[in-house]
């Protein structure tokens, strides 16, 4: 018997688990106001990764600070379908590729943007939908 | 528990537009005598400096909303339009990672999400293949009545009929669960949508929308959406819940290296 309230116990768990990992999965999709949005930052450095995800792309890179200290930033791009009308591809960004991105930085100081213009080995890339 | 309502409706939504899909990927069928006009194809909503409000609304001014509404329409608290908020409840997209997001925008507001949308014919049927979420709106254009048997729905029965090049689309059956548009104006189950869709050249597509809602106004309002045909376009995936890549952006968004 005790070993079926351990049993139960450890569903209940499981199921509470389960609830708050699909509130924080479904949470996610927010809008630009974690921004600040008055001003802009510019960073540049060689990518580290790139996502090309529903519903927000996202971008990886380090960047070399004054004393030599790589420091991790990311940034926030629209969707892939967005990016897909404008000429991306899933590998339009690679790893050690120099990217220098400017945008918004989040509103708590964090090392993050949402990107507002992008360019990768020198060449600026369209955000923008073409026809 | 929120959350859990929504695999059961999208296994729903899925189950509904299965075998629609079916149908719209067999070969076209041969235009019946008498064709109708044709508005195929992939449309996105035109902007302008004028229409910015298309952004969050159908219209610049405020609806004439009822006392019902007005109670309603203070306590949300939108991500868009001029009460855009940091800590927004906005049901599709929120601006906080504490509020759950994600559900389906509904009718009319589906067409404000900045995503295009398809229209494929076949006869006795529009169909509107959304590329948010992957909604799909089926306007029969048989003759039938409005079913209702399905109660309250987020996108409504809808049943259209040809007035001469427009195509006249009557809704009902909405549940009370979205927002109108992403400004936070409510309405409530006696929700009626009146809209004239109509392609003004090959490239434009107008929709004059009416929204009718005693309860929550106290007369009759829209306002019109023009779409711009995007012909190199294809409706891909966009799945607003896929959002576990966002898992750790937000944790180091939210916590920064001091």
């Amino acid at each position: 018997m005790p070993s079926n309230i351990a049993r139960n116990a450890a569903k209940l768990i499981a199921v509470a688990a389960g609830m708050l990992l699909a509130s924080v999965s479904l949470s996610a999709h927010h809008g630009q106001a974690g921004y600040n949005t008055t001003e802009t930052v510019t960073v540049s450095g060689s990518l580290t990764d790139f996502q090309f995800v529903n519903p927000h792309s996202i971008v990886s890179i380090g960047v070399k600070d004054d004393k030599g200290e790589t420091q991790a930033w990311q940034g926030e791009l629209t969707s892939p379908n967005h990016l897909i009308r404008a000429g991306w591809t899933a590998t339009t960004l690679k790893a050690g590729d120099q990217v220098t991105m400017t945008g918004y930085r989040a509103k708590t100081g964090a090392n993050s943007m949402w990107i507002t213009k992008i360019s990768v080995n020198g060449e600026d890339l369209r955000m923008g939908a073409g026809n | 528990m929120r959350p859990y309502f929504i695999a059961p409706l999208f296994a729903l939504v899925a189950g509904i537009a299965l075998p629609s899909l079916t149908f719209a990927q067999a070969p076209p069928p041969a235009k019946p005598a008498g064709s109708t006009p044709d508005l195929s194809g992939v449309w996105n909503v035109k902007g302008s400096p004028a229409t910015r409000y298309l952004s969050w609304g159908f219209m610049k001014e405020e609806p004439p909303m009822t006392p019902w509404a007005e109670e309603k329409f203070k306590a949300t608290k939108p991500s868009f339009g001029p009460r855009a908020v940091e800590d927004s409840n906005d049901p599709v997209n929120p601006t906080t990672v504490s509020a759950v997001g994600c559900f389906p925008p509904g009718m009319p507001r589906l067409y404000l999400q900045p995503f295009p949308m398809e229209i494929i014919q076949v006869p006795g049927r529009v169909i509107m293949l959304f590329e948010f979420s992957h909604f799909i709106r089926q306007i029969y254009t048989d003759g039938r009545k409005h079913n209702t048997d399905l109660g309250p729905t987020w996108l409504g029965d809808a049943i259209g009929h040809w007035d001469g090049d427009t195509l006249v689309v009557d809704t009902i059956g909405f549940n009370d669960k979205t927002w109108l548009d992403r400004a936070g104006h409510p309405h409530s189950t006696d929700l009626h949508l009146v809209e004239r869709i109509r392609r003004v050249d090959e490239k434009t597509l107008t929709d004059d929308i009416t929204i009718e809602d005693p309860k929550a106004y106290t007369k009759p309002w829209g306002g019109q959406i023009t779409f711009q045909l995007r012909p190199t376009w294809n409706i891909t995936e966009m799945v607003c819940e896929d959002n576990v890549n966002f898992d750790q952006f937000l944790k180091n968004e939210a916590n920064p290296k001091k």
